[in-house]
C-alpha cells in the first residue's frame, strides 16, 4: 500500500503514457486515413485532391459490400458457433458427470493460443480434395457422391472458411463463460434440482440471466473480432475463388498494397471504420434494451 | 503477493510496450538485411599513352572516369548467374580499357531503385545506369536517358540479339536501353516423355485437341487428369498461362499498344477470343479439378508424385522440380521434357511463344550527349555487358541466356534435363511478354480475380474484358 498519494501531476504524467500511446496507435492512423482518403493516391509521391470521389465510388463499390455481407454472414455464424457453442459446452462442463474439468478448460483453449495463419493452413490440409481428411473421411463413410473440391465451391466457400475460426475461439469464450457462471451460487441449482428443473431449463432459465452481462461482452468481443477477420482467410483463399470469400479487411488491404491504390484504400478503410461502429453500436443498443429487461 | 503482482504488471507492461515498438520497427528490419553500398573504384592510371592495344575495343581513345550505377552486389553474385556474369564482363571490360576509370556504385536491389528514382527526379543520373522497364516512358519523356534506337541498330551484335526482350524499353518506335542480366520463363509445360509416348504422343502435342485425346487414354489409364495447374494465388493463371495464350491470339503489337495506351483495348476480339479459349481448357477436364483451390507449389508435387503426367508453371517451378526429381526420382529426372502451349484452334496472333523477359536494361545519362568520346566508351561498355561474353558466360556456367543469342553454346557439362530447359527457353522458342512486368497492379489484380470465375465457369471472357478494361481506364 502507498503511504501518500503521489502529487497530482506525476499521476497526470503517467497516465498519459497509455493516452499517448493510443493517440499514436489509433488516432493518428485514422485521421491521416481519413486526410489521404480525399486523394488520388497510387503510391509514390504524387497526391491528387479529389475530394469526396473515392466515397462516391465507395458508395457504388459491388465488392466493398459484397465483403460487407460476408463479414455479417461470417459474425452471424460466428455468434452462434462461438459464443453459443461455447454456452453448450460450459454448461456439459457444469455437470456432475464430467471429470477432470480443468483439462478440458486447459484443452478447450488450446485453439485460440495458436496463430490464425498456422489454424488457416491446418484446415487448408483438410479440406484439400486429395489429400485432405475431409474427403477421406466421406470416402471412409461410403458418401464418395459428396467429396468436392471444397474451397473452390462459390456457395459453401465462406461458411468453410469460418469453420475454422469457429473452431478456434469456441474455448476463448468457453473460458470466459466459465467464470462468470462459476460465480452463480451452488445453492440455487440445488434448490432448482429439487423442483424439478431438468438441465436445459436450469440453463435457460437460470445460468443465462445471471451471466447475461457476461455474455454481451461476449457477443460484442465476438462482433468486432469477425469484423476484421483477415488471416485465415487470406491464407486458405486469399478471398477467392474470384471475390467469394471476400472480406471488407481483405479488400482494403487488396486495394491498398496489390493494387497500389492507396487514396481509394484509405477510403475503404475510413468506411470500414464507420461500418464497424454501425455494427458494434447497434450490437450495444439491443444489448441494452436486453440488459434493461 | 502484493510485490508478484507489481512485478506482473511491470513486465505486462513492458511487454506491451515492446510489442508495440517491434509493430512500428517492422517495416525496417526488412531494408537493412541489405547490403551496405560497396563503391568500388578502379586506380587505373589516368595516362594514355598505350593508344593501340585499347583501340578497337572501343572508347575511341576516351580517357577519365566514367560512372555506373548497378545492383549486382557480390553478395548478389554468390548463387545468381546473371550477377556473377554480370560483375565478371565489368572487370573483363574495365581490363580491356584500363585508361577509363570506371566508377561504380553498386547498391542491393531494393536500395537501387529508390536511389536512382531520386538521382532521376534530382536529374542527376549517373552516365551508366540499369533502367527499370516501367520507367523507360516517363525517364524518356522528361529527357533523362538517351534516345538509344540508331545504337542498337548499329550494334556490332544486334543481328543476335533477342527483339523480344526490348519491348519495356521502348516507347513508340524509340528504344532507350540494352537489357541486361538473365531473364527466366513464366511459362514451360514440363511433361513425363514416357507417360505420354505411351499415350502415343513422342513429343508433347501441338494442338489441344490433341491434348484433350491424350487425356482420354490418362484419365482411362489411372491419372486423373493430364495437366497439374495451381491458381489459389490468382497470379498464376495470369502470368503462367494466359500471357502466352493470349499472345497466341493477339500477337505482340497488340499488348504493345496496351502498354503506350496506343488504342488497343482488353475488350478486343482476340483478347476475349483468348479469355474464352482459357475457359473452356479449363473447364475440359484436361487440368486438376482443384486447380483454383491449390498453389502452383502444391500442383507441382502432382508432377513429382507421378499422378499427373504433366505440369504447367515457371522457371522457379522447374528448377523445385529438377532438384526433387534427382533426389527422388532419378528416372523422372531422365524423362521430363519441356514444352510450349500447344496452339489452340483459331488462334492466329503469334506460334511457338512463351513469355520470358529482362526486366532491366542498361540506359545512358542523354547528358552524355555533349561529349562524344565519353558517349562511345559508355556505348562500348553497354554493347559489351550486355553482349556475347556475358552470354557465353552465364550459358556456360549456370544454363542461363541473356540478350545476345549465342549459338553452339558447350552446355555438355549439364545434364540432359539442364539442357532441354536451356534450349526451351532461349533456343527452340519464341518470347512474349509477360503481362504483369507491365501496366499496372490494379488492372491485373481485377482480372486476376476475375480469371477465378472464369475458369470456374461462372462468368464469360467478355465480362472479364470489361471489367479489365475498365480497371484500365482508371488506373492506367
Amino acid at each position: 500500500m502507498l503511504t501518500r498519494r503521489p502529487p497530482l501531476r506525476i499521476l497526470i504524467g503517467y497516465l498519459l503514457i497509455p493516452l499517448a500511446l493510443y493517440v499514436f496507435a489509433v488516432f493518428i492512423p485514422l485521421i491521416t486515413a481519413a486526410f489521404y482518403s480525399m486523394f488520388e493516391w497510387k503510391g509514390g509521391p504524387n497526391k491528387t485532391f479529389t475530394g469526396i470521389a473515392n466515397y462516391i465510388a465507395l458508395i457504388q463499390d459491388k465488392i466493398f459490400w459484397l465483403s460487407f455481407s460476408h463479414n455479417l454472414y461470417l459474425i452471424l455464424l460466428c455468434v452462434i458457433g462461438q459464443v453459443g457453442v461455447a454456452f453448450v459446452f460450459v454448461m456439459m462442463i457444469n455437470t456432475r458427470f464430467v471429470k477432470l474439468k480443468s483439462i478440458h478448460r486447459t484443452f478447450g483453449f488450446f485453439p485460440s493460443t495458436i496463430a490464425a495463419v498456422y489454424v488457416g493452413f491446418i484446415w487448408l490440409m483438410i479440406y484439400d480434395s486429395r489429400r485432405g481428411i475431409l474427403n477421406w473421411f466421406l470416402e471412409l463413410i461410403g458418401r464418395e457422391d459428396l467429396t468436392q473440391v471444397w474451397l473452390n465451391n462459390t456457395d459453401l466457400v465462406m461458411t468453410l472458411v469460418s469453420i475454422p475460426l469457429i473452431w478456434q475461439y469456441i474455448g476463448y469464450y468457453m473460458l470466459i463463460l466459465l467464470s462468470a457462471t462459476s460465480s452463480i451460487d451452488k445453492e440455487i441449482f440445488e434448490s432448482a434440482e429439487l423442483d424439478g428443473a431438468n438441465a436445459f431449463q436450469r440453463s435457460i432459465h437460470i445460468v443465462l440471466p445471471m451471466i447475461k452481462n457476461t455474455v454481451i461482452v461476449c457477443l460484442v468481443l465476438c462482433v468486432s473480432g469477425n469484423m476484421k477477420a483477415f488471416d485465415n482467410i487470406y491464407v486458405m483463399t486469399a478471398g477467392g475463388p474470384g471475390n467469394n470469400s471476400m472480406v471488407l479487411a481483405m479488400y482494403g488491404y487488396k486495394v491498398s498494397f496489390a493494387q497500389q491504390n492507396m487514396g481509394y484504400g484509405s477510403a475503404i478503410s475510413v468506411g470500414i471504420f464507420v461500418l464497424g461502429l454501425l455494427v458494434i453500436g447497434g450490437m450495444q443498443l439491443v444489448s441494452n434494451k436486453l440488459s434493461k429487461d | 503477493m502484493k510485490r508478484s503482482k507489481i512485478i506482473l504488471s511491470l513486465i505486462l507492461s513492458i511487454v506491451m510496450a515492446i510489442s508495440l515498438l517491434a509493430g512500428c520497427g517492422g517495416n525496417e528490419t526488412t531494408t537493412t538485411t541489405a547490403a551496405p553500398a560497396d563503391t568500388t573504384t578502379t586506380t587505373a592510371a589516368p595516362d594514355d599513352t598505350d593508344e593501340t592495344t585499347t583501340g578497337d575495343e572501343g572508347g575511341d581513345g576516351y580517357a577519365g572516369d566514367l560512372t555506373l550505377m548497378h545492383f549486382s552486389t557480390s553478395e548478389e553474385s554468390e548463387g545468381n548467374g546473371g550477377s556473377d556474369g554480370f560483375r565478371t564482363v565489368i572487370a573483363q571490360w574495365e581490363e580491356a580499357n584500363p585508361d577509363i576509370t570506371l566508377k561504380q556504385t553498386v547498391l542491393a536491389n531494393d536500395e537501387y531503385k529508390t536511389q536512382v528514382a531520386t538521382l532521376a527526379s534530382a536529374g542527376d543520373l549517373p552516365d551508366v545506369f540499369l533502367l527499370q522497364g516501367m520507367n523507360t516512358k516517363s525517364w524518356a519523356e522528361q529527357g533523362l536517358i538517351m534516345d538509344m534506337t540508331d545504337v542498337i541498330k548499329d550494334s556490332p551484335h544486334y543481328a543476335d540479339y533477342n527483339q523480344a526482350y526490348f519491348t519495356p524499353f521502348t516507347d513508340g518506335d524509340k528504344l532507350y536501353g540494352l537489357p541486361v542480366l538473365t531473364g527466366g520463363t513464366c511459362t514451360v509445360i514440363v511433361y513425363d516423355k514416357a507417360a505420354w509416348a505411351e499415350a502415343g504422343f513422342e513429343e508433347f502435342p501441338k494442338t489441344w485437341d490433341e491434348v484433350k485425346e491424350a487425356n482420354e487414354y490418362f484419365t482411362a489409364n489411372g491419372y486423373k487428369e493430364s495437366i497439374a495447374f495451381g491458381n489459389s494465388g490468382k497470379w498464376q493463371m495470369n502470368s503462367c498461362f494466359l500471357s502466352t495464350l493470349g499472345d497466341r491470339f493477339t500477337g505482340p503489337e497488340w499488348f504493345q499498344s496496351i502498354i503506350d495506351k496506343g488504342g488497343a483495348a482488353f475488350t478486343d476480339e482476340p483478347f476475349v477470343e483468348a479469355l474464352d479459349y482459357t475457359g473452356m481448357l479449363f473447364q475440359s477436364g484436361v487440368f486438376n479439378d482443384d486447380f483454383n483451390a491449390i498453389n502452383n507449389e502444391d500442383a507441382r508435387e502432382y508432377y513429382i508424385s507421378g499422378e499427373t503426367p504433366a505440369f504447367i508453371g515457371g522457371n522457379w517451378d522447374v528448377s523445385y522440380i529438377g532438384a526433387t526429381l534427382l533426389e527422388t526420382d532419378p528416372e523422372l529426372y531422365e524423362n521430363t521434357g519441356f514444352a510450349v502451349l500447344p496452339q489452340p484452334e483459331g488462334a492466329t496472333g503469334s506460334e511457338n511463344s512463351q513469355n520470358i523477359g529482362l526486366g532491366y536494361a542498361v540506359a545512358i545519362n542523354s547528358k552524355l550527349a555533349e561529349d562524344e568520346a565519353k558517349l562511345a566508351a559508355a556505348i562500348d561498355l553497354a554493347y559489351y555487358v550486355t553482349g556475347p561474353e556475358f552470354a557465353s558466360y552465364v550459358a556456360e556456367n549456370y544454363a542461363l541466356g541473356g540478350l545476345t543469342q549465342v549459338s553452339n553454346v558447350d552446355l555438355s557439362a549439364f545434364d540432359q534435363f539442364t539442357q532441354d530447359f536451356y534450349n526451351y527457353s532461349y533456343v527452340d522458342t519464341n518470347a512474349c511478354e509477360i503481362y504483369d512486368s507491365y501496366v499496372s497492379p490494379a488492372v491485373w489484380d481485377v482480372l486476376n480475380t476475375e480469371l477465378q470465375n472464369l475458369t470456374n465457369g461462372d462468368t464469360d471472357g467478355a465480362t472479364v474484358a470489361q471489367l479489365t478494361q475498365e480497371a484500365y481506364e482508371a488506373n492506367y
